[in-house]
């Protein structure tokens, strides 16, 4: 098919900066693509289950915050540690937060998904142990190699990509399509449908986490920023604007608001606008987001 | 007497200081085609939503197989075999007809908490929904997305979902409301179809339609039970025809 071929292309030639060894392209292009895995892991809950979350960038900063407690505090940066511990760290607070906020339907879940990402940011953001406004550099990065942090990030983006598609062809995802569709008939059916969202904003926000985790390994520094509903705002918006649903749109999204952001602040300080105004014209113009300029009339 | 598969015991549900359903006790026996007829308001819907767990008793108790089911919820009470359709064509709009049976077909997998397996290798999964779809006449339309059939149409799918989840009892809300004659007779026809080797409890206003199908009936008025019997003595009843006063019953 014309659109696994494009992908498979776009993802060679991602993949392929990598030889250059561009100090630039490395940063840029490694920072954008944790920006796909953050938007297709939040496309799993807007996109395929209807279930629209503000605490994405919560998951993502805690696993941040994990690996620089991990590394500052204990002295361990070894990956095949620190990844499994802050995607742990991520998936056991989002059983927490998910079971609670889950309770609520609707505009009530968003608005309690809000509440619980504030509450985090501010934790990070006063108190001075935890790095207060300031944030943590994480002294000790589990790869300190930039092509080879480009690499990995490159490998985890596949990864998730394939995963998900894996997921959303399974029973399991069939029966997300169904809770999206009609949440109601599902439980007459037979299916606990809590249960299900469930597992799957734990899915979603362990691979927020892995974003996080990535994100510091690249930088080296994290921040309370990283963790406010902003972020989660910003990815929400990076969902719809490629196309919520699809898992490549929101990829796409993602790529585009980079390059938007990284040039349009050369033209203008208010490059935010620019981005204000593209999503007003795609939200207008293209309800089904940048992936409806791909769709005839395909479906997943 | 056959053995009652569901039993409702002085189930009541209060609305505030309205009583929608007040002190009901049914015995529905196994392999029986049991009607409940009353004028509008009388609670019908409400004894279905409370059977079928969608709505809480405040009152009473509901006995599936002799076993206290009153607390269940909607998804355990369809995992122990009862299956519903609703007043309004209840689908997934933006499904094709065969991903909506698929749905309900799959929902008897012992778990759905599947990952990796592509769903389409549940060969058992797909003769289920294709079962299901066959017998309301739908295997023709199984690529058509469920919003956009007729009305007609949509009830049999709703019928065709609730068969693929192979229900011992079926609770059928209305199957005939807002159908035209044609369409009407099509559904009648095939009700009758899925009644053998079943249970159903059917909540209709058509009473042609109820008595040539039910094997009893009972009378919901106010809330309460006026009178439960066979077809022909409902139909004979005094206080039945007071009831229903100005309304005619063929």
């Amino acid at each position: 098919m014309k659109g696994r071929v494009l992908l498979l292309a776009g993802a060679a030639a991602l993949g392929a900066i990598a030889f250059s060894g561009d100090r630039f392209w490395l940063q840029f292009l490694g920072k954008a693509m944790i920006g796909c895995i953050l938007a297709i892991s939040l496309d799993l809950l807007v996109g395929f289950t209807g279930l629209v979350s503000l605490a994405h960038s919560a998951f993502f900063g805690l696993s941040a915050y994990a690996l620089a407690g991990l590394t500052n505090g204990l002295g361990w940066s070894n990956p095949l540690v620190t990844l499994p511990l802050c995607l742990l760290a991520a998936a056991a607070a989002a059983l927490l937060i998910g079971w609670l906020s889950l309770r609520a339907t609707g505009v009530y879940f968003i608005m309690v998904t809000l509440a619980f990402t504030q509450m985090l940011f501010y934790l990070f953001n006063d108190a001075p142990a935890l790095g207060g406004s300031d944030g943590l550099y994480v002294q000790d990065r589990p790869i300190s190699s930039r092509t080879a942090s480009y690499v990995l990030i490159w490998c985890a983006l596949l990864l998730v990509y394939v995963l998900l598609s894996r997921i959303l062809r399974a029973p399991y995802g069939r029966v997300l399509e169904g809770i999206r569709g009609n949440e109601q008939r599902m439980r007459s059916l037979g299916y606990p449908t809590r249960r299900y969202k469930l597992v799957a904003f734990v899915i979603a926000s362990a691979l927020a986490g892995l974003a996080g985790y990535l994100d510091a390994t690249l930088y080296g520094f994290v921040n309370p920023a990283q963790l406010g509903w902003r972020q989660s705002g910003l990815v929400l918006v990076t969902v719809l604007l490629g196309g919520k649903g699809t898992l490549y749109g929101p990829a796409l999204g993602a790529l585009l608001l980079a390059f938007i952001e990284h040039y349009g602040e050369r033209v203008t300080e208010h490059w935010n606008a620019l981005i204000a105004a593209l999503v007003i014209a795609v939200v207008l113009f293209l309800p089904r987001g940048l992936a409806g300029l791909f769709q005839r009339s395909a479906r997943v | 007497m056959s053995e009652a598969l569901l039993e409702a015991r002085g189930l009541t549900r209060r609305f505030g200081a309205l009583a929608a359903v007040n002190g009901v006790s049914i015995a529905f026996e196994e392999g029986r085609v049991h009607a409940l007829i009353g004028p509008n308001g009388a609670g019908k819907s409400t004894f279905l939503n409370l059977l079928s767990g969608e709505l809480r008793a405040t009152s009473g108790e509901v006995r599936l197989r002799g076993e206290d089911v009153t607390q269940a919820t909607p998804d355990r009470l369809s995992r122990l075999g009862i299956g519903r359709t609703y007043q309004t064509a209840n689908l997934f709009p933006e499904l094709s007809c065969s991903g909506c049976v698929w749905l309900a077909a799959q929902s008897r997998l012992r778990t759905s908490m599947v990952f990796l397996r592509p769903a389409e290798r549940y060969a058992e999964v797909g003769q289920r929904a294709a079962r299901a779809l066959q017998a309301c006449g739908l295997s023709a339309r199984g690529g058509d997305i469920a919003g956009q059939l007729s009305y007609g149409e949509q009830r049999q799918l709703e019928i065709a979902m609730t068969l693929a989840t192979e229900p011992a009892l079926l609770l059928l809300d209305e199957p005939l409301a807002g159908l035209g004659p044609d369409e009407a007779e099509r559904v009648v026809d095939l009700i009758r179809q899925v009644a053998r080797g079943r249970t159903v409890i059917l909540v209709e206003h058509d009473m042609e339609a109820v008595f040539s199908i039910a094997d009893a009936v009972t009378v919901l008025v106010d809330g309460r039970v006026l009178e439960t019997g066979s077809p022909q003595q409902v139909r004979q009843s005094a206080a039945v025809r007071e009831a229903y006063l100005g309304e005619e019953i063929p």
